[in-house]
């Protein structure tokens, strides 16, 4: 049986070079030893998402997920991959924050629809009415000692709140109040920022977070001081079609911007990151993530409703007016005079 | 022939003037680099351009707070500062001169509303690159004011557009004041203008205390 991690270790741990270990096949032995000594439980439900980050958590390895699920983490409600369902699933639900009303631990997958008071998306029943997700969140969240956000849906709203949102989904941290939000981004996230979140509240309360409500162990890094071909960037070398060796920069890549540290940990099991397979970084793990072209640099400026332009197109037209206007002028203070050769012989006059 | 000659600008102004310049072109030529180096093949790489781009963004920096300084200490804010309510009257009158529809123009001051417009406006423009600079030079440092701004992108796109209209103004600026005569453009080196140039019909002033220039 291991000993106690202490936290200054178990950041170390989470920060380092992970991709050599998996955290979770590390940090699974005293988990389990958390949960046996009776850790809080944990809750996963899912509003308006597309399952993505539980796919990403099902991609756990070493121990492999069910090992993972059945003794590392006491989770007692996932919509996917519990085996209850319907009204069954939904009381045991209510009676595990019932019965452990600030001591559990709550995980919102995808974001909170809240337009038609929440109609966009029911979970349930309750004497022949619709329980909405909104309401579930809310009245679950608020008995929660946490709420972890997992995916840039819940964190920030991600692809259902992008503009023109109708359905006006929202974060979780918008929509309950006065409780501790962990934001753990990515469309979808790595699995171990979710399985590391989940052991640092388990076994030390909440993280460091930034301003953006992220734990800093897993999203202080920026992409672009960290990638591998940060060498093409700097010597100038950019691809202009994909395959093409070089800097992603000019086909979109949002590593200048972007946080999270997949440069080092390295996605399904330690394979391979959005940029080192040939991909542009799309900034999954950044609150305005996707409201922006994925493979422009630059997105377009707002001249008028549903309407943008580039703004080299209106530097150029307005650069043309001026140049027009200079040349317009010029002519004209040549023609009445006011420089050029007549100007000596009238300059005194004041009225030529 | 030996021209009877009057103080135009202090050697502060002109060493202000001097120091932006430079680092605002730099600027615009390495930033230029920065957001489309197939398009822009000023560089051979990033290093050179990203190095001198921060480095002039010192400069500016400096510059910026050296000339607002110069502005207040010396009272030379009532030149260059716009005026709401004592500079758009006069327009109309500039306008006419510009368009040829008046032979000459009033005497406005030091300069005319429509210098004073561009140089405050290029006082906002440069702290807004400043501003939006530095979220991008440390993302981390600023996080919540790039936030706040509309992330990073915005912040980017923000940054791309004023060094547009940097470039615009500045070309009005170049144009204007080379037009305006040779001798303008020689008081900026020299910081003397003769005494007998014509800034304007002073009759037509409308206030006494309006503009008399430094
Ligand atoms: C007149 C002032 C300035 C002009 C005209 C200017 C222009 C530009 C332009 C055109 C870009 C490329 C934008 C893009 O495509 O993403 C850029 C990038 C940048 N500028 Fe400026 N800039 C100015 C002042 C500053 C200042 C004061 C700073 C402060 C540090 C700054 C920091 C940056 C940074 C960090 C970048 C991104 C470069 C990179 O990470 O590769 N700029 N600038
Ligand atoms: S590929 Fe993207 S993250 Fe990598 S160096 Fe280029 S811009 Fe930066
Ligand atoms: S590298 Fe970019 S796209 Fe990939 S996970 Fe990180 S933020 Fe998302």
């Amino acid at each position: 049986m291991p000993t106690k991690l202490s936290r200054r270790d178990f950041i170390r741990l989470c920060a380092g070079s992970a991709a050599a270990i998996s955290m979770t096949g590390f940090l699974g032995p005293y988990l389990s030893e958390a949960v046996a000594a009776g850790a809080p439980p944990v809750i996963w439900i899912q509003g308006a998402s597309c399952t993505g980050c539980s796919i990403s958590l099902l991609n756990t390895v070493h121990p492999d997920i069910k090992k993972v699920l059945t003794e590392v983490i006491s989770l007692r409600y996932h919509p996917n991959i519990m085996a209850a369902a319907g009204d069954l699933a939904l009381q045991e639900m209510y009676k595990v924050a019932e019965e452990n009303a600030g001591n559990f631990f709550l995980v919102v997958e995808g974001a909170v629809p809240t337009g038609a008071n929440g109609a966009y998306c029911t979970v349930g029943e309750e004497n022949g009415h619709h329980i909405t997700f909104e309401k579930l969140v809310t009245d679950i969240g608020k008995k929660s000692a946490a709420i972890l956000s997992f995916g840039t849906c819940s964190a920030f709203g991600g692809i259902p709140a992008t503009p023109p949102n109708p359905t006006e989904c929202k974060p979780v941290s918008k929509v309950v109040k006065d409780v501790p939000v962990i934001n753990v981004p990515g469309c979808p996230p790595h699995p171990d920022w979710m399985v590391g979140t989940i052991a640092h509240v388990l076994l030390y309360g909440i993280p460091e977070l930034d301003t953006f409500g992220r734990p800093t162990m897993f999203f202080d890094k920026i992409i672009h001081d960290n990638c591998q071909r940060r060498q093409y960037f700097d010597n100038g070398i950019f691809a202009k079609n994909f395959g093409e060796m070089g800097c992603m920069l000019e086909l979109g890549c949002k590593g200048p911007i972007a946080h999270c540290d997949a440069t080092t940990r390295l996605f399904n099991g330690g394979v391979n990151w959005c940029v080192k397979c040939g991909s542009v970084c799309i900034g999954c793990t950044e609150p305005q993530f996707p409201g922006w072209p994925m493979y422009e640099r630059m997105a377009e400026m707002p001249v008028g409703p549903a309407t943008s332009v580039t703004v080299d197109q209106v530097g150029g037209v307005l650069g043309a007016a001026a140049v027009l206007g200079i040349g317009g002028h010029l002519a004209g203070n040549v023609a009445t005079g006011r420089i050029g050769p007549k100007k000596n012989e009238e300059e005194k006059e004041g009225d030529n | 022939m030996v021209k009877q000659m009057e103080d135009r600008h202090s050697v502060w102004i002109r060493f202000c003037h001097w120091t932006n310049m430079i680092a605002i072109t730099l600027l615009i030529l390495t930033g230029y680099y920065i957001h489309a180096p197939h398009a822009f093949r000023l560089f051979s790489n990033m290093d050179t351009p990203r190095t001198l781009h921060f480095a002039m963004a010192y400069v500016l920096c400096f510059g910026v707070v050296l000339r607002v300084y110069y502005a207040i200490a010396a009272k030379d804010a009532k030149n260059i500062v716009f005026s709401l309510k004592e500079d758009t009257p006069k327009f109309p009158s500039m306008i006419k001169y510009y368009l040829f529809m008046a032979d000459s123009h009033p005497y406005y001051g030091k300069y005319n509303p429509g210098q004073k417009m561009m140089y405050t406006g290029w006082l906002f423009m440069a702290l807004i690159q400043i501003i939006t600079g530095f979220i991008l030079y440390k993302p981390d440092m600023f996080m919540a004011l790039g936030g706040f701004l509309g992330g990073y992108l915005a912040v980017r796109l923000i940054h791309y557009i004023v060094t547009w209209l940097f470039v615009l103004s500045v070309l009005a600026h170049v144009y204007l004041d080379i037009s305006e005569g040779i001798p303008v453009l020689k008081s900026m080196f020299t910081g003397k203008i003769p005494a007998d140039f014509d800034h304007g019909t002073h009759e037509e002033e409308v206030k006494a205390d309006g503009g008399v220039s430094a």
